[in-house]
């Protein structure tokens, strides 16, 4: 085939559990080229949460994602708590920790279940969905809601440890650890999916350096690269975690690496329960926070989760920008799809395991040529119009 | 054979509706069963028929820039060969309604029109992902059908006749003295429905539907119900010549839903094969243990 043949996947397409628009070009099945356009997904969060108080934020930041809500709520209370002077007692923050690694479970469990699918391994998909369910009745029992916990507050948490919760989450992680073990057993010995995995997507560390990629993507190539190792925050100073890393760099390696480090939250799960510290929940927050800025770091499951917060004395965010780990990860399918075929697509971009939504930030728009963008100036002028002919 | 039997033959038992309501009945079952093997709860008895009426009863939208009359025709095509394949079948365990010497060959040609159907719509619909599915599902055949042939020839050279209703009624439980051949046929039956792990011609995260991504409609539920029909004539073809041929209707029912139930957990325990994996597996092991089956076929003979 001489000349260009295009595959399009989205921004509808059935790989993609969000939209994201890919181009890909082949010769055959084979990948010459790739291209890639987002911002399908902005909602403007980031202008939103200038608009609202510190307390309200919360809520709305928590919403970027779906399935790693904890960590944005996280990553901002720290923040602003570092902005205010307030830090939160050692009881509040070891539950913190203990949501974003409940979160993490299933958070890994999820991707296990998509990637399987990719695959088209159904099977597995179906089994790890029902294990995740497990995780999923532990966080609402604790939280009371299933995704969007809501656990954090300026200055501490809402929801405490009881016995009874401590036993059922105690259960969910022994149950959990049994299956992990088999699903990681799976994945190494299964020819069928070690076949679609194995020497597919190899990253090497200097790519994974030159490319920034974030967390397990960047930990599957032999670059360590943790928060909650490099710069622990909330309770893992108290509780450290020991980073899993591997050098293969493929596909199987994400695999390993993902399930692997889940043994590591189990461990440090039932080391929290063991040995919470006890006393208050929350301490006092005022409601106007400091002027000045700070940037708040954590280990999303996905990766680095980056905020940047800024405070002009008042009782809102004169500045909130986020950076979700899918950015970072993204321009890595890009390079890694090359030479390889048309089905290896699904499987290297879930490798990174992306959340387009999560990642929008900006919408570039272009006309059906894909030339004429908008100017800020030009697209704000035909906002007022707009409105203005529908008052 | 009358005019009424000829149109009973062809309408109502073997060749129509029996074989309509049987195949879709076996999908049913294929769907229940791997649901249940993945820990779900599955589909309804009626769902294969209900989605059927639903895809009769909607309107088919034919893209610009498509030949309409290849692209309403060729399902019926696809359907038609199937059914017609039937006819040289011991559906239900009872004798074909026709035969000639000769007519497995026949038969296996108008089990493959199925494929090649499928593989001419998708270049047909002027879409990438169709045309895609299309290359893959000629790339397929080109795989599986020679060891997947080879593979029901064995029985006849056993039974020293090309006529299907003969071979079945030697009455020889061949999977004991062929099993190689007997594997590659249920293998090769999988590739021919394009069922996992050789569903990369349709493999929805890739390119969609494959060739049929455009396929809405009439034409949609025709290809289904083809498909379906030769879930029925695959396993019937297969009990026949390997586990000791189809003597009455419960001999039927027993031996094939045996076969389907190894061919929903096959379909359970594999992930999905790249098409490159699919054709050199092929190539590679398959068409070599046939020959290596064949080899002993010839020396068990001349001996």
């Amino acid at each position: 085939m001489a000349e260009k043949f295009t595959i399009p996947i989205g921004p509808q397409h059935p790989a993609l559990k969000e939209p994201g628009h890919f181009e890909f070009m082949v010769d055959g099945e084979i990948i010459t080229g790739a291209s890639v356009r987002l911002g399908y997904v902005h909602r403007g969060i980031e202008k939103a949460a200038e608009g609202r108080n510190w307390t309200q934020d919360i809520y709305l930041l928590e919403r970027i994602c779906g399935i790693c809500s904890h960590v944005h709520a996280l990553a901002f209370c720290l923040g602003v708590e570092q902005l205010a002077g307030v830090s939160a007692p050692p009881r509040a923050q070891a539950i913190r920790v203990l949501i974003a690694e409940l979160e993490r479970i299933h958070s890994h469990f999820l991707w296990l279940g998509v990637a399987a699918h990719e695959a088209g391994f159904d099977t597995l998909f179906m089994y790890a969905w029902r294990d995740r369910e497990t995780v999923m009745d532990a966080l609402e029992t604790f939280t009371g809601n299933r995704v969007n916990y809501s656990a954090n507050l300026l200055g501490g948490v809402k929801c405490d440890v009881t016995p009874g919760i401590a036993s059922q989450i105690y259960r969910a992680v022994d149950n959990l650890e049994e299956r992990t073990r088999h699903y990681l057993n799976v994945i190494t010995s299964d020819d069928s999916l070690a076949e679609r995995t194995r020497g597919v997507g190899v990253m090497t560390p200097e790519q994974a350096d030159q490319l920034g990629v974030m967390g397990p993507t960047a930990r599957a190539s032999g670059v360590m690269r943790d928060i909650r190792v490099v710069a622990p925050y909330a309770a893992y100073t108290d509780f450290p975690i020991q980073p899993v890393t591997e050098t293969a760099g493929d596909l199987q390696a994400r695999f390993i690496v993902r399930l692997s480090e889940l043994f590591e939250s189990y461990r440090l799960i039932r080391s929290i329960l063991d040995h919470l510290p006890a006393g208050d929940l929350k301490t006092r927050m005022p409601r106007r926070v400091k002027a000045g800025e700070t940037i708040s770091r954590v280990e999303a499951p996905r990766g680095e989760l980056f905020y940047f917060i800024r405070s002009n004395g008042t009782d809102m965010p004169d500045r909130v920008k986020v950076r979700t780990p899918t950015l970072c990860n993204l321009a890595s399918v890009l390079t890694l799809v090359i030479g390889r075929q048309i089905a290896d697509i699904p499987m290297i971009l879930v490798g990174i395991d992306p959340c387009f939504s999560c990642n929008d930030r900006a919408v570039s728009l272009v006309d059906n040529k894909g030339e004429r963008r908008w100017t800020w100036e030009a697209l704000r002028q035909y906002g007022i119009d707009y409105y203005r002919r529908w008052r | 054979m009358t005019l009424l039997q000829m149109l009973i033959a062809l309408l109502i038992f073997p060749g129509g509706l029996f074989v309509l309501v049987n195949g879709l009945a076996y999908q049913w079952a294929r769907r229940k069963l791997i649901a249940r093997l993945q820990n779900r709860i599955g589909p309804r008895w009626f769902q294969p028929l209900a989605d059927t009426i639903k895809l009769m009863a909607k309107e088919q939208i034919i893209p610009d820039g498509v030949n309409a009359l290849l692209f309403t025709g060729l399902p019926v095509l696809a359907l038609t060969g199937a059914l017609t394949a039937v006819l040289y079948l011991p559906i239900a365990g009872l004798p074909s309604s026709a035969s000639f010497p000769g007519d497995l060959i026949v038969t296996l040609y108008l089990l493959s029109l199925l494929t090649i159907c499928t593989s001419l719509v998708g270049l047909n619909s002027n879409d990438r992902f169709s045309v895609m599915g299309a290359l893959r599902t000629l790339t397929q055949l080109f795989a599986y059908e020679a060891p997947f042939m080879l593979a029901l020839l064995g029985p006849a050279v056993v039974a020293r006749s090309w006529e299907i209703s003969q071979i079945a009624s030697s009455w020889n439980w061949l999977i004991v003295t062929q099993p190689i051949g007997f594997g590659i046929a249920m293998i090769g039956l999988m590739g021919k429905l394009e069922l996992p792990p050789f569903d990369a011609p349709e493999a929805e995260t890739e390119i969609v539907a494959g060739a049929l991504t455009e396929y809405s409609g009439r034409g949609l539920a025709l290809f289904h119900l083809a498909r379906a029909v030769e879930l029925v004539a695959g396993l019937t073809l297969i009990a026949a010549f390997y586990l000791g041929g189809l003597s009455n209707p419960l001999d039927y029912l027993l031996k094939t839903l045996l076969l389907l139930v190894a061919l929903a957990s096959i379909q359970t325990l594999l992930a999905r094969l790249r098409i490159t994996q699919t054709v050199g597996g092929w190539w590679r092991y398959g068409v070599l243990l046939m020959l290596a089956q064949w080899l002993v076929i010839m020396l068990g003979r001349t001996l």
